[in-house]
């Protein structure tokens, strides 16, 4: 991994959760809509597992270092949706990537939800099954800008990746 | 769908360790407060920047679902101001009223005169040509034409007609009637004639006599005056002497006859009678 990349990592969770904290998550309340999520889906749509992964875990532990509950509850979610992604991951078009990486971080959102209710910080369940479905809608709307932005971004020469991730390759099977 | 190497599987499954590890560590003790208070000072910094940029847009937004609301919610505390202005005004009114009628009661209390307290429903001269007002009282409440209608304080007119229920005040400042008035200080006759809001011009009945500034004029004695004697008219504002010296005053009235409100009729006092009847109370309905 290049200097480079790490700072823009660095970068690119710092920005989310500042406009998470002070434009998303005030405008679209009570609905938990979450950039850093979505921002973590489409870095492993681009990416792939291995950075979704790492990403996810560092963007959480921040965000849940940041937050008065116990921390290590986003790093997991978060690391799911690295990984949920970037294995699932079809480098389609920005529309079909979009609406994977909402509704994977939207499903996170809600699984954070009832770990919260579980570690007894605050929400119901009630809340996260309701809200389930406009956080998708409004993740998927998010993703829409995020993926496509994130798609130039990582494809750029100073941040794209060092070498290829092997399981890009599509290996067919022999043929006798 | 991708295959995950095992090397992305091993650090898959030891990131999930570490990420249950520091939930089992922040909820079993205090071990990760410091660094919670560290990153939170940190970001709250940077919060704090961030608002300072984006806050003006992230109220915008707030405020663009309630736009509607606030525009019906900003018409209902219209409509709520009116109402509470109404009831000050309802309410000060009421203060006024309590006052006169104090004043009405005092004045049957020094002068034995039987009142009847009235109250003005509708104003002439905004209607009509004439200056008058009508009473919500009438024959049934004992008001009868050529009655002396008074604020308390002064003069106001005199029963016109009545009706059951209703009665007419033709006001004493009516440019068209004139009032037998006696100047308290010489005890000189005169008429006093209405000239409207300008209130009233005092001709004396002696061409020759004094009459000065500040002189108080009432209601002359019986005979001189269709009105019940001894209520306050006016006083005189400025005088003025013509070539062949007749006097003629102009005089303020005591009574604004724009701004009669509560008023009682002398009900013992007779048309062009003023009786000295015996002293009774006021009989306020």
């Amino acid at each position: 991994m290049t200097r480079a990349r790490v700072a823009a990592a660095m970068a690119g969770i710092i920005t989310a959760l500042l406009l998470q904290a002070t434009l998303i998550g005030p405008v679209t309340a009570p609905v938990p809509v979450c950039l850093p999520a979505v921002v973590v889906a489409a870095v492993a749509l681009v990416d792939g597992p291995a950075t979704g992964m790492s990403f996810g875990f560092a963007a959480g532990l921040v965000a849940d270092l940041g937050s008065p509950h116990a921390a290590g509850i986003l790093a997991l979610c978060w690391l799911g949706v690295g990984l949920v992604c970037g294995k699932f991951a079809q480098r389609r078009t920005v529309r079909r990537d979009a609406l994977w990486a909402g509704i994977v971080s939207g499903l996170a959102s809600s699984v954070a939800a009832l770990l919260l209710v579980l570690v007894h910080r605050g929400g119901t369940a009630a809340d996260a099954i309701v809200y389930l479905v406009p956080a998708i809608g409004a993740d998927v709307v998010l993703a829409l800008g995020a993926v496509a932005l994130l798609r130039r971004m990582l494809h750029s020469e100073p941040l794209r990746a060092p070498h290829p991730v092997f399981t890009e390759l599509a290996v067919g099977p022999h043929r006798g | 769908m991708r295959r995950l190497t095992r090397r992305q599987r091993v650090a898959a499954i030891v990131l999930a360790v570490v990420a249950l590890c520091f939930i089992t560590l922040d909820l079993g003790g205090g071990a990760l407060r410091d660094t919670h208070t560290g990153v939170r000072g940190a970001l709250g910094s940077l919060y704090r920047g961030t608002d300072a940029v984006l806050g003006p847009a992230r109220r915008w937004l707030q405020g663009v679902p309630s736009a509607g609301t606030n525009t019906s919610r900003i018409e209902q505390l219209r409509q709520d101001n009116a109402r509470l202005r109404g009831r000050i005004a309802a309410l000060e009114s009421d203060q006024r009223t309590t006052g006169q009628l104090a004043k009405l009661q005092r004045a049957a209390d020094g002068t034995g005169h039987q009142l009847l307290a009235a109250r003005v429903i509708a104003y002439g001269p905004g209607q009509g040509f004439d200056w008058t007002v009508t009473l919500d009282v009438g024959t049934r409440s004992g008001v009868r034409a050529g009655q002396t209608v008074t604020d308390g304080a002064g003069l106001v007119g005199r029963v016109l007609h009545a009706d059951s229920d209703s009665s007419v005040v033709l006001l004493a400042a009516d440019p068209g009637s004139g009032v037998g008035v006696r100047d308290v200080r010489s005890g000189e006759l005169g008429v006093a004639n209405g000239q409207g809001v300008d209130g009233f011009s005092f001709l004396p009945l002696r061409p020759d006599a004094r009459v000065r500034v500040g002189d108080q004029l009432e209601t002359g004695p019986t005979g001189a005056s269709s009105y019940v004697a001894g209520l306050a008219v006016g006083t005189v504002s400025a005088v003025r002497t013509s070539a062949d010296g007749t006097v003629r005053a102009t005089v303020t009235p005591t009574t604004s006859p724009t701004a009669v409100d509560l008023v009682a009729v002398i009900v013992d006092g007779a048309a062009g009678v003023a009786e000295r009847a015996p002293l009774t109370p006021a009989g306020h309905r």
